[in-house]
């Protein structure tokens, strides 16, 4: 490790989200009442370029906070504005939260977006978007994928469907492209401008059932086509896969983890592209760790990849391995520094590290 | 109802000041007494003239408590004390007694042989300031007067830190003072019981950080160390006498054993004798790992860690020192400072605050040029780091300390109070009480329920339960008795005892109402009229017609009387007792009413 801070939430975390500012959010999910929802300030070592080894300030500062009924599951703030919107069961409905951080340090409930709720609903999926208009773009399955304007609770897009499997991840690529990935693996893109257009189905490699998928997209990097960057998609066995948006039939390239198996199921499966490293992915879920991949070196072939580095941090945390071992929930990349990752884990632990980079390499 | 003024003036700084006045039940307790440590004129004391208008601060104070010995919250104890005027005790721990005026005197010499301050406290007046100092013990209930008694609790934080609770009756309140609730690797975490304070006042300055885990720190330590030292390079740590010291010497130690490192690392022998002495003196005071190893091996004599003789810092090679003062403000570790200041290879870490005005400061704050005295420049090149390993409690500390505790009301100092917005409603849903937090020279009033026990004559008690329904445990039940308050003591007597103990006659009232009738006949005719009358409608009612013409109605006396001036007009006298008020009343409107028209 070039530097590893660890830090102990009160509660654990399944979102890691950046909001203006280099703030960041974390929220509890336990089951019963009294969720936190915390926007922090990283310590000045994690928002300046170089790291100062002994800086007096190491400590993340809670900026403000809400209180949440429900197990907030996924939170995303909706850009050029003060809200975000979270979600989680028991439904697929989201709330709506303003964040004032100037007036008071209180993260207010604003409103609900009810959806209509049918049997074995399970929570929403969300992405937001500002460019035409505060969006968000929701759902739990297929057939109830849906944008919402936030303000206004009006809906805008309804996708036509064409199954109702339960959906993994969703996003924008663009203003007018989403892009949704099912559980299944099977990946669709729709066009805002054609309501009620079909989904164009893409590519998945043949694999058994019961084998989950979740979805990774490069972060819109400025002035680059949305489709002309690889998406990337994860399966609880372990499986990588790459694929071009433009040219769905094949895959660009295809890859195994090194995970144990049998895998401890799809909770927290999270996989990332690095928005400051060209080619660099991580995933976790599988156990206590988060492996780094360069996908520069991948092909077709599917053979096992070598992982660049391995955090190791939160299977050795906790007390004295009490109970199960941790296991990490989420991971994101740092937007500017390039090694630099976040992780958390079920024991509540939260770890900001970056790793030495071998001689010869960037 | 309690009444607490914090004192705490410019928020913001790292170093916080502590002088919180708390009234409680008429008695006014004044709670740490702590110096501004930015400011170099009158601001750096408080504003006493507050409490002082009404009269002297000794006869106005109950007491004065120290929590630990840290400048920022005794730093103005003699100045107070001596300068100002106060005579009353003064509470704090064994150690922070025996600390307290080492580090006082250090402060009083920076301030004014170095600095050339005038208005400041002398050593004599922190001699004198002393010895109006009583020490206590941990868990010790120390009766101030006949009503006010404090009890010290362990804090953590630094050696001899301390909570403290206030009683007065059955009103309490808890002052946390700096506390830590994790255990370092030399001092404890705090803990108190469940108390139930009537208010708990804890500072609040690190409530918004989720702390780095001190691994990290420390590994961030050992690395810039190691690497210093593996470069050939000199690190100087300066350090205070007693506190984070141990701490890092404990750390180097364990990490040279497991390194197999071989540059030695020195400790200013002042500093070892006094260190080891004072710990000695105070092992209670220290963690448990530490008590358990002292009895097989002094845990603060090293292996690898030597005593240092001023010698020492110019030979060659690597080596690490531990010197004081920890300020770089004079004595050995500015000395050692000058001949290692401009090698670029070498290392100096602080460890801590540094006053302004010190060498310390001006380092932290970038300077690399000092002037020394006799006008020598002395250039910098070694590199300058700071890390603070100081213990305060987060807000996961807090919600710990008040679960412990459960007190009804919290009061968090040392906030900006639409900052901690979010950590009061934290506070109010977990444990269900009320958060205050005052901005700073604000009085904050809190009302408490105090409940006061008052016994219960055993007569009273049998006679009332055998009235009425059987005692249900959910249904409160209503006695009637006489409460009788002497001498601090309350008792529920019934009332014929509390009229024989007090020695005194039951008073009788009684009223007498007067109706006019019209009725020109003789009086004793009314009468009969009257007696008539009733006799029909009170069936139920013991009515009678005495001799002397009057008429009884129960306990009740009807007399019909002429008018002194209508002979028309007969005045009907009612009179009743108290205890038939009822029935009285409901007479006189009956015979508001009128007799009936037709009577025999």
């Amino acid at each position: 490790y070039r530097d590893l801070h660890t830090f102990e939430l009160q509660a654990p975390t399944r979102l890691i989200e950046w909001a203006r500012g280099n703030r960041v959010c974390v929220a509890g999910y336990g089951q019963s009442d009294g969720n936190e929802i915390l926007q922090l300030i990283p310590p000045p070592t994690l928002l300046t370029k170089e790291s100062q080894g002994l800086c007096p300030e190491r400590d993340f500062k809670v900026e403000c906070g809400g209180f949440s009924e429900r197990p907030v599951y996924s939170l995303k703030y909706v850009p050029d504005t003060s809200l975000l919107v979270t979600s989680g069961p028991p439904d697929s409905s989201l709330q709506v939260w303003q964040v004032s951080a100037e007036d008071s340090d209180v993260i207010k409930s604003v409103s609900t977006i009810a959806t209509e709720n049918g049997t074995g609903q399970s929570w929403a999926k969300i992405a937001t978007t500002s460019a035409r208009a505060p969006w968000v773009l929701h759902g739990s399955r297929l057939d109830r994928v849906q944008i919402t304007e936030v303000e206004s609770r009006k809906n805008v897009y309804t996708a036509a469907s064409r199954g109702s499997e339960e959906l993994s991840g969703l996003a924008f690529l663009d203003c007018n492209t989403l892009l949704l990935c099912c559980a299944t693996g099977r990946l669709c893109l729709a066009d805002t401008r054609q309501p009620q257009s079909l989904l164009e189905d893409m590519a998945v490699p043949s694999a058994p059932c019961s084998e989950q998928w979740c979805l990774g997209t490069r972060h819109g990097a400025q002035g680059l086509e949305p489709s002309s960057q690889p998406v990337a998609r994860l399966s609880s066995r372990g499986l990588l896969t790459l694929t071009d948006l433009r040219k769905t039939s094949e895959f660009l390239a295809l890859a195994k983890a090194r995970v144990p198996s049998p895998g401890s199921g799809a909770e927290f499966l999270c996989i990332s592209w690095a928005p400051a490293l060209e080619g660099y992915l991580a995933i976790s879920g599988f156990d206590g760790t988060v492996h780094v991949y360069d996908t520069q070196s991948w092909d077709s072939s599917g053979r096992e990849a070598e992982p660049i580095f391995v955090h190791k941090g939160h299977a050795f945390g906790g007390a004295g391995g009490s109970g199960d071992p941790a296991l990490v929930t989420v991971h994101t990349w740092h937007l500017q520094k390039p090694r630099t990752l976040l992780s958390a884990a079920s024991d509540g632990s939260l770890h900001v590290w970056n790793w030495v980079q071998p001689c010869g390499k960037c | 109802i309690f009444r607490v003024f914090c004192w705490c003036p410019g928020a913001g700084q790292d170093v916080g000041r502590s002088c919180i006045l708390v009234s409680i039940a008429g008695k006014n307790v004044m709670l740490d007494c702590g110096m501004h440590m930015g400011y170099n004129d009158d601001r750096r004391f408080p504003d006493f003239s507050y409490i002082t208008q009404n009269g002297r601060l000794t006869d106005f104070l109950d007491c004065v408590i120290i929590s630990h010995f840290h400048l920022d919250h005794c730093g103005a104890l003699p100045y107070f004390s001596e300068m100002v005027g106060y005579d009353g005790p003064i509470y704090m721990t064994h150690p922070t007694k025996a600390i307290c005026p080492i580090l006082l005197e250090d402060y009083r010499k920076i301030t004014v042989d170095k600095k050339g301050e005038t208005n400041f406290f002398t050593s004599q007046m922190i001699k004198d300031c002393m010895k109006k100092v009583v020490a206590v013990h941990l868990h010790q209930t120390v009766q101030v007067d006949e009503e006010l008694e404090i009890k010290a609790y362990y804090a953590g934080h630094v050696l001899g830190a301390a909570m403290f609770q206030i009683k007065v009756g059955c009103e309490s309140v808890v002052y946390t003072g700096d506390y830590n609730m994790t255990p370092d690797r030399h001092l404890g975490a705090a803990w108190i019981d469940k108390c139930r304070p009537d208010l708990l006042i804890s500072e609040s300055t690190y409530a918004t950080t989720i702390r780095d885990s001190k691994r990290c720190r420390e590994r961030d330590f050992l690395k810039k160390v190691h690497e210093t030292v593996e470069r050939g390079g000199k690190v100087l740590i300066p350090v205070f006498a007693l506190g984070r010291a141990q701490e890092l010497c404990i750390l180097l130690e364990t990490f040279w054993e497991r390194m197999n490192l071989k540059a030695p690392i020195y400790f200013s022998t002042g500093l070892t004798e006094k260190a080891n002495h004072y710990y000695k003196l105070f092992i209670t005071w220290t963690n448990q790992k530490i008590r358990k190893t002292f009895v097989q091996r002094n845990m603060f004599e090293f292996k690898h860690i030597k005593a240092f003789d001023r010698a020492f810092a110019d030979n060659p090679g690597p080596m690490v020192v531990f010197a004081t003062p920890g300020m770089l403000h004079a004595g050995q570790s500015l000395q050692i400072f000058r001949k290692w200041a401009g090698n670029e290879k070498n290392m100096v870490i602080m460890p801590g605050y540094c006053v302004q005005g010190t060498v310390g400061h001006k380092i932290l704050s970038g300077q690399r040029k000092l002037e020394m005295e006799g006008r020598q420049i002395l250039e910098v090149k070694m590199q300058v780091e700071y890390m603070s390993f100081s213990a305060h409690a987060d807000a996961k500390g807090i919600m710990q300390l008040i679960r412990q505790a459960e007190p009804r009301n919290v009061l968090l100092v040392h906030g900006e109070a639409k900052k901690m917005e979010f950590l009061k409603q934290k506070i109010e849903q977990e444990f269900h009480v009320s958060c205050f937090m005052p901005a700073n020279g604000e009085t904050t009033t809190i009302l408490t329920n105090p409940c006061i026990p008052v016994d219960i004559s055993l007569g009273l008690l049998k006679r009332e339960t055998a009235i009425g329904p059987l005692p249900d445990a959910k249904k409160p039940k209503l006695m009637h008795g006489t409460l009788l308050m002497k001498d601090n003591s309350f008792r529920l007597v019934s009332p014929e005892q509390a009229l024989k103990e007090l020695g005194l006659a039951e008073h009788q009232l009684r009223f007498t109402c007067r109706v006019h009738i019209q009725d020109p006949r003789k009086e004793h005719e009314t009468g009969l009229r009257v007696y008539n009358h009733l006799k029909g409608i009170l069936k139920d009612y013991s009515v009678q017609h005495l001799p002397d013409g009057s008429i009884t109605v129960e306990s009740i006396l009807i007399q019909a009387t002429a008018h002194s001036e209508d002979q028309g007009t007969k005045v009907l006298l009612v009179s009743w007792t108290y205890q038939d008020e009822e029935l009285g009343s409901y007479l006189t409107s009956l015979l508001k009413k009128g007799l009936p028209q037709s009577t025999p």
